[in-house]
This record gives C-alpha cells, sequence and structure tokens, in this order.
C-alpha cells in the first residue's frame, strides 16, 4: 500500500488520475449534497433562469428550461460512473470465464470460444450496441445490456493470452501432476495471475465506457430525459451551438476529464500492480 | 606497459523506493592488450553489471549512480558522452551473450546483421565487401559452409551454430576487448566445451582480450589466463589461473572451489554456510595484475 | 525390490516435417531405494522419458510398471501420489500469487493426507525437513532465493510422500554454493525416507556424486547404462567417453581422468 502510493506519487500524471477519479467519485457520491440545485435532476423547468451563461447563481449555466447544468452534470456523473460500474461488473467476469476456459482448456473448447470472441469483436462496437437497442427499448438498463454485449469479449481475449502463457508455467504443471481439478487449476492457481491486468483493464475501461453510454445516448438510445445524462446534455445543447456554448462545453469537458482521469490513473495502476503490455 | 582496460575504485548503486542500494563497493580490475582475464561471481555478485558499466550501458540508465574510473585504451569511459561510448560499442569493444539465438535478432538474414556490425565502424562498406569479409569470418570460426549460413535466419540454425555465428560477428570488426557473459552457458556441454576452444584460439590469433564472465570454475580454468573472484560487489582475490586454482587463498574461493562436484567422485562437500570469512580483505597472488 | 521398471517405451511426435522419435525402445528398471541418473544432451529425449514417467504423455509404445503393476493410461491419485516430481526451473514452478504453503498443501488437499485440521502442522513440518524455518509458509515466492525455492520444491514433493521422485535438472539453475546444500539435502531425503530417484540432469559431475547408477540417452535411445564408478572409470560407448570428456574440471585428478578417457577413444 506504502509501495503504491509512492510509486503514484512519484509520477504526476497518475497522480492527476488518482485526484481525477476521486473528485468525480465524490461528485457522484455527493451530488444531493453538493449540488446548488438537488431538484434540476428532474423535470423541473425554471423559465426565469432559462438559457443564461455562466454566473455566480449558476456556475456552469442553464440549459432551456433553466436547469443549473452543474448540478445535472454532477447527477450525470452518477448515472455514468453507475453503468459503467455495472457493465464492467457483468463484462469482466463473464470474459474472464471464457477466457480461461479457453487459454487453459485448448483444443476445441478454444476454437469455439475464441472463434466466439472474434466476431464478436469483428462488429464496431457502436454498430453492436446500436444494433442491440434496435431491437430493445432504448432505457438505461437497455443501455448497460448493450454496452455489456459489446465488452465482455475484450475480456476474453485479454484473459485467454494471459491464460495461455501461464498454462506453460511450470506451478501449473506441478499441479496437473499433483492431479489437482481443472476448476482448481484456472481458479486458485491461474486467475490470480490475471487479476492485475483485469483489474487495470477494468480502471482504464471506466473511461471508455463512460464515452460510449454517452455516445449511445447523444444518439438518443441511452438514457431517456429527464434523467441527466453527459451523452444527452451535449446533444440537446450541440442545437444552440455557437450561442449557448456552455450547454455543451461542460458536459464535454465533463466527459473529457472522467476519461482523462481513470486512464491517467489506469495507467499507474498498471506500473503498480506490475502488468505488462 | 599500460593496460588495455583498467578500473579503479568503481562502485555502482541502484536509487530505489527504498533509497540506494550499493551493488559494487570499489572494484579495481585491469586487463593487458590481448590477455583473457575471468571475472568469477555467484549470481547477484555484480559480474554482470561490471561488464555492462564497461560497454557503458549503465551509465546511462537513470536510476543507477556509478562513480570510479574506467579507462579503456587511455580513455576514461564514465567522463565520456554517451554518443562517444555509444561509438566505441562494436567497434573497439563488443559483447557476446548466453544464449546465442535470443541475441540475434530473428527477422534479419545472418548477412544483415553482419553488415549491420560492420557499417558501424565504416558506413559506407558495400553489401558485397561485407558479404566477404562476414564469409571469411565465418570460415575462421570452423563453419563449413559460410553461404549458406549467411543466407539463413537465426532461428533456422543450431544453438551452437549461432553461437559461433555471434563469436564471428563479435570480432569481425577487430575489436580490443571482447566482453564475454556466460558464453554458451544455454548450450550443451560438449557444444560449449567446442565454442570455447574456438573463442580460445581465435582471441589468440587476433590478439583480442577478453573480459569473461561465468560462475563456472571448469570454464574458466580452461579459459583464462588471470581469474578475479568476485563476492557481493567486492572483488576477494585476484591471480593467475594456475594460482588460483591450486592454492585458493580466500575462504569464499575455497568454498565456491570446494562445491563444485568432482567427475571423480570424491561425494558431495560440505558446504560451510555463509560466514564472515567471506568478507576478509581481498588475496593477490604474484604475477598477476600489471 | 524393483519399483519403476520401464520396457520398450517409445515416444513418437508427429510434426509438419514428419514423426520425431523422441523416445526409441528404452527398458530399464530402477530398484528401490535407488538412485539412478538419466544423463543426455538437448533432444536427447530425457525429457520425455520423464514426463512419461509422471504421467504427463502418453507412451507411444511399451509399458511403464511401478511397484508390479502396469501404470494405466489414466492414473489414479493413488499411483499420481507415488510418483512426485521436481522442476528445473523453481522461478516458475511456484505459483507467484500464491503462499509458499498453499503450494506445498495442494497434494495434501488432493489426495486427501492426513486430517483437514492438521494439514497446515503438516506443510510445516515438511518445510522443517528440507531445512526452511516453519513461519516461510506464509510468505509468497517473491520473497524467496533460488535455493530456498528449489527447496520448496522439494518439499511439494515430500509432502505427497512418494516413492518415487523425477528430478528434471533440479539444481541446475542454481549457484555453486546454493547447488551443493540441495544434492546434499537430496540425498539425505532419500536415505532417511527411503526414497528412489531418477535424476535427469547434463551435468555429469553431479551425477558422478550422487547416482548409483546412470543411463546415457543420446537422440531418444538409451546407448550405456551401468553402476556409477564403472562409466566414470571405464565407459564402453564412446558418445559416453566424449560426454565425460567435455566436462569442464577444476582440479588436477579430474583433468587426468579426463585424459585417460580420452586416451582410450
Amino acid at each position: 500500500m506504502i509501495r503504491a502510493l509512492r510509486i503514484i506519487s512519484s509520477n504526476p500524471l497518475s497522480l492527476t488520475g488518482l485526484v481525477l477519479v476521486l473528485l468525480i467519485l465524490a461528485a457522484a457520491l455527493f451530488a444531493p449534497l453538493i449540488a446548488p440545485f438537488p431538484t434540476h435532476n428532474g423535470s423541473v423547468v425554471d423559465f426565469a433562469f432559462a438559457n443564461r451563461p455562466p454566473s455566480t447563481r449558476n456556475w456552469m449555466g442553464t440549459d432551456l428550461v433553466g436547469r443549473d447544468i452543474f448540478s445535472r452534470i454532477l447527477y450525470a456523473y452518477r448515472i455514468s460512473l453507475g453503468l459503467g460500474v455495472v457493465v464492467l461488473i457483468i463484462a469482466a467476469p463473464v470474459g474472464t470465464v471464457v477466457g480461461l476456459m479457453a487459454g487453459y482448456l485448448g483444443g476445441w473448447i478454444e476454437a469455439v470460444l475464441m472463434r466466439l470472441v472474434d466476431v464478436f469483436l469483428s462488429i464496431p462496437p457502436l454498430v453492436l450496441a446500436i444494433a442491440v437497442l434496435g431491437v430493445l427499448e432504448p432505457t438505461l438498463a437497455n443501455a448497460m445490456i448493450a454496452v455489456t454485449v459489446m465488452w465482455w469479449p475484450w475480456y476474453a481475449r485479454l484473459v485467454y493470452s494471459i491464460a495461455r502463457s501461464e498454462r506453460e508455467e511450470g506451478y501449473v504443471l506441478a499441479a496437473e501432476v499433483i492431479g489437482a481439478s481443472t476448476a482448481h487449476i484456472t481458479i486458485r492457481e491461474i486467475l490470480p495471475n490475471c487479476l492485475p491486468a483485469i483489474i487495470t483493464k477494468m480502471t482504464l475501461d471506466m473511461g471508455f465506457v463512460i464515452i460510449i453510454a454517452s455516445s449511445l445516448s447523444f444518439l438518443g438510445l441511452g438514457v431517456q430525459p429527464p434523467t441527466p445524462d453527459l451523452g444527452s446534455m451535449v446533444a440537446e445543447g450541440a442545437r444552440y451551438l455557437p450561442d449557448s456554448w456552455w450547454m455543451t462545453v461542460f458536459p464535454g469537458l465533463a466527459i473529457l476529464l472522467a476519461v482523462f482521469g481513470f486512464n491517467l490513473f489506469g495507467d499507474g495502476l498498471r506500473e503498480i500492480l506490475g502488468v505488462d503490455e | 606497459m599500460s593496460n588495455l582496460l583498467d578500473i579503479r575504485d568503481l562502485k555502482l548503486a541502484f536509487k530505489g523506493l527504498s533509497g540506494l542500494s550499493e551493488v559494487l563497493h570499489g572494484i579495481d580490475l585491469s586487463i593487458a592488450a590481448g590477455e583473457r582475464v575471468a571475472l568469477v561471481g555467484e549470481s547477484g555478485s555484480g559480474k554482470s553489471v561490471t561488464a555492462r558499466i564497461i560497454l557503458g550501458l549503465l551509465q546511462e540508465t537513470p536510476n543507477a549512480r556509478v562513480s570510479g574510473e574506467v579507462e579503456f585504451d587511455g580513455r576514461d569511459i564514465t567522463a565520456m558522452r554517451p554518443r562517444d561510448r555509444a561509438r566505441l560499442r562494436g567497434t573497439e569493444m563488443s559483447m557476446i551473450f548466453q544464449d546465442p539465438t535470443s541475441s540475434l535478432n530473428p527477422t534479419f538474414t545472418i548477412a544483415c546483421q553482419f553488415a549491420e556490425v560492420m557499417r558501424r565502424r565504416d558506413p559506407r562498406m558495400k553489401q558485397a565487401e561485407c558479404d566477404a569479409r562476414a564469409t571469411e569470418m565465418l570460415t575462421e570460426v570452423s563453419i563449413p559452409d559460410p553461404e549458406r549460413v549467411l543466407n539463413a535466419y537465426p532461428f533456422q540454425l543450431s544453438g551452437g551454430m549461432n553461437q559461433r555465428v555471434m563469436i564471428a560477428m563479435a570480432l569481425v570488426n577487430n575489436p580490443k576487448l571482447l566482453l564475454a557473459d556466460e558464453p554458451g552457458t544455454a548450450l550443451d556441454v560438449s557444444v560449449q566445451a567446442q565454442t570455447l576452444r574456438l573463442m580460445h584460439d581465435l582471441v589468440e590469433m587476433h590478439h583480442t582480450a577478453v573480459l569473461f564472465i561465468s560462475h563456472n570454475l571448469g570454464v574458466v580454468r580452461e579459459f583464462a589466463d588471470r581469474v578475479y573472484v568476485i563476492y557481493r560487489g567486492r572483488i576477494v582475490e585476484e591471480g593467475p589461473t594456475d594460482a588460483i586454482f591450486h592454492a585458493p587463498g580466500h575462504a569464499y574461493t575455497r568454498a565456491l572451489m570446494d562445491a563444485v562436484p568432482r567427475i571423480t567422485g570424491a561425494g558431495l562437500p560440505e558446504v560451510p554456510e555463509v560466514s564472515d570469512d567471506f568478507l576478509a580483505p581481498m588475496v593477490r597472488h604474484d604475477g598477476g595484475a600489471a | 525390490m524393483t519399483l519403476l521398471s520401464v520396457s520398450d517405451l517409445s515416444k513418437t511426435f508427429q510434426t509438419a516435417s514428419g514423426p520425431v522419435h523422441a523416445v526409441r525402445d528404452v527398458s530399464f528398471a530402477v530398484d528401490r531405494g535407488e538412485c539412478l541418473a538419466v544423463v543426455g544432451e538437448s533432444g536427447s529425449g530425457k525429457t520425455t522419458l520423464a514426463n512419461m514417467i509422471l504421467g504427463i504423455l502418453r507412451p507411444s509404445a511399451g509399458t511403464i510398471a511401478f511397484d508390479g503393476a502396469a501404470l494405466p493410461a489414466r492414473r489414479g491419485p493413488i499411483q499420481r501420489r507415488a510418483i512426485q516430481f521436481v522442476q528445473q526451473n523453481p522461478l516458475s514452478s511456484l505459483n507467484p500469487k500464491r503462499s509458499i504453503g498453499a503450494s506445498i498443501r495442494l497434494g495434501l488437499d488432493t489426495y486427501g493426507i492426513g486430517a483437514r485440521a492438521a494439514r497446515w502442522a503438516r506443510v510445516e513440518d515438511t518445510l522443517e525437513e528440507v531445512g526452511l524455518p516453519r513461519e516461510m509458509r506464509r510468505r509468497s515466492p517473491a520473497a524467496l532465493s533460488g535455493g530456498q525455492r528449489q527447496r520448496v520444491g522439494i518439499a511439494r514433493a515430500l509432502a505427497c510422500e512418494p516413492e518415487l521422485v523425477v528430478l528434471d535438472e533440479p539444481t541446475s539453475a542454481l549457484d555453486v554454493l546454493v547447488q551443493a546444500r540441495v544434492l546434499r539435502l537430496l540425498n539425505d531425503l532419500r536415505a532417511r525416507k527411503n526414497l528412489t530417484y531418477v535424476f535427469i540432469t547434463h551435468d555429469l559431475a553431479v551425477v558422478r556424486n550422487v547416482a548409483d547408477r546412470v543411463a546415457v540417452f543420446r537422440s531418444g535411445e538409451l546407448v550405456e547404462i551401468g553402476d556409477t564408478p564403472k562409466i566414470f572409470s571405464a565407459p564402453e560407448h564412446p558418445y559416453t567417453r566424449s560426454l565425460i570428456g567435455a566436462v569442464p574440471v577444476v582440479d588436477d585428478a579430474e583433468l587426468q581422468l579426463r585424459n585417460r578417457l580420452a586416451e582410450g577413444t
């Protein structure tokens, strides 16, 4: 732990990442306490203050119906992070199981599973998600499903490549000669050696999931109004560019900061956990 | 006569997260022109880092602290600019590594790699000239069909063959000093014996000085004129090979010698635990360093 | 008396460039309590042979009999438990993410050796037997030296209470001083527990001092087998002589022996 802090603090970029991630987490967690207008999270209308540029009352201005953009961004972070966490918590284990089985067992299981993974990876992610949402209704839950469907193969591939090289290690051979079960070898022996890479990837992916989710809602396929979402806020505001620039710029910056933060922090984590590229 | 290589009070420390850790505690080592010198020690004794300092590689590592003098052919390597140091490598001094197959680039033919080495000395050399010279060198290392080998990729050749190619490549620019880090350890014993004999003859012919780094006392005895024994970053004994092997003077050298199993079958020796005697002052035999 | 007997054992690998005979018609026997060294250079088939004895590879032809009964293609836990092995590379043979104790305990759990509650104590006893402190069971392999890791590797095999241990170059990655200590430990353990060793190595000097008998392999074939003193004083096969002749030696007596063998050719 002390070693981890030392490594992080010796690298200004990782430190920036850590600080950003902590700030964003705090913003999302304490949104109701921090937000100057907590009620603007829903369908509130305040035409008296509609379409105002940034001021001391509304730090990031207001939208067309007079809602405080800063407050809405804080709430939008809740949605984005929540979505990211749910997606990764489903995608990572699914991909891990597939990757472990394919990487360790080999043979036809490997062939079938990895071809399946290739099929998923060959479809551009956004297209895949749009296709899923075309079939299902565009809601938050379905957006999560769509993003999860496109995300798990990356974990499968990551874990597969590690498992394949670990399979050649002496400790796996030792366990095989002793006659340990496949479950023991994959879960107790190989999986712990994949975890650092998985955790690092999950951190890096938080940023990307936020982008993808925002892209979906930008296209009107994700979270539906009046729930605040960074992507749909950018989309709404884009119609009033360049005059009402704050409606687009601040949610856009919010996305940028989140992605930037998680990426920098993920890189630092990679170093701490000693994960190879 | 002045020495080709003179190392005086060489110290090396690495800056880690938990402060400085000293790896070399002031080493003195010298090699005369054409002399074969061995540096013997266990893993972690500091023998490989010494070679890396002579090659000027560690000086450029950000967390390494090098002090002391490394004088090569009258020039102080530690005081040189990195560019000048880089120019020495592959021309004035060259290196042979433990595993020949992985130290050759698998994506280029042997001819290509030879040409690259030769152009370090003379960038205007034509491919035909390079090939001619390479063929000559490959013949010197007793490779029967040099043309085939020149057009081959390293993975198409056996480990022993690659080792010979490495030796030929290391000597093609007529370096004054050859650094050999555990050469042939990755090879079979019989192949290793052959390549060492070959290397021995070649460096004698070319009057190349060698710093031979090894943990294998038997190999050292067969190859070197003079031996340095290194233990935990300190030279503990130095002298002509015969003297060291017939009358080891330092407790550590004796322990090392005793620990080697003999083919005459004296049984397994009782090895002393690490003792303070191992840190006793250095033993220097007569007829040693010039 | 015979514990392991190998008869007409062959292993052929199918490769893109045709079949490769890794082991060809090999027969020999190992007595209980004996140490047989299997010597050869790379490509001699010694590792393939070891893997067949361990049950990692299935022979193409021939049989391996243990304690009087032929070993089946799929071995049960009792048969697996009786034959354990120690690997060459102490760096990769232990899982970096598991404690030393967990690695040693795996065999106990798999074969159900001892009462569940008493297994950690057993693990610690085994650590003590290989000359390591009991507390070491909680440590991670990263905190250990090469010699210590190799001792853990030996402890892992011992914990299963095997009868035969296949040692695959157990000391060739170690420094000389460490090697000498590990070899002594292996000798002591064999005497104390009446273990039988198949000691696979390319290092003839080691063989001379630990093995009762030597089997010399070349290109998958057994070229010479005999008592250690005899193999070293009067080898019959020219290949054996050339192998001994290539050993780098440190003292004059050895040099004389080598020269005498060289003159014999």
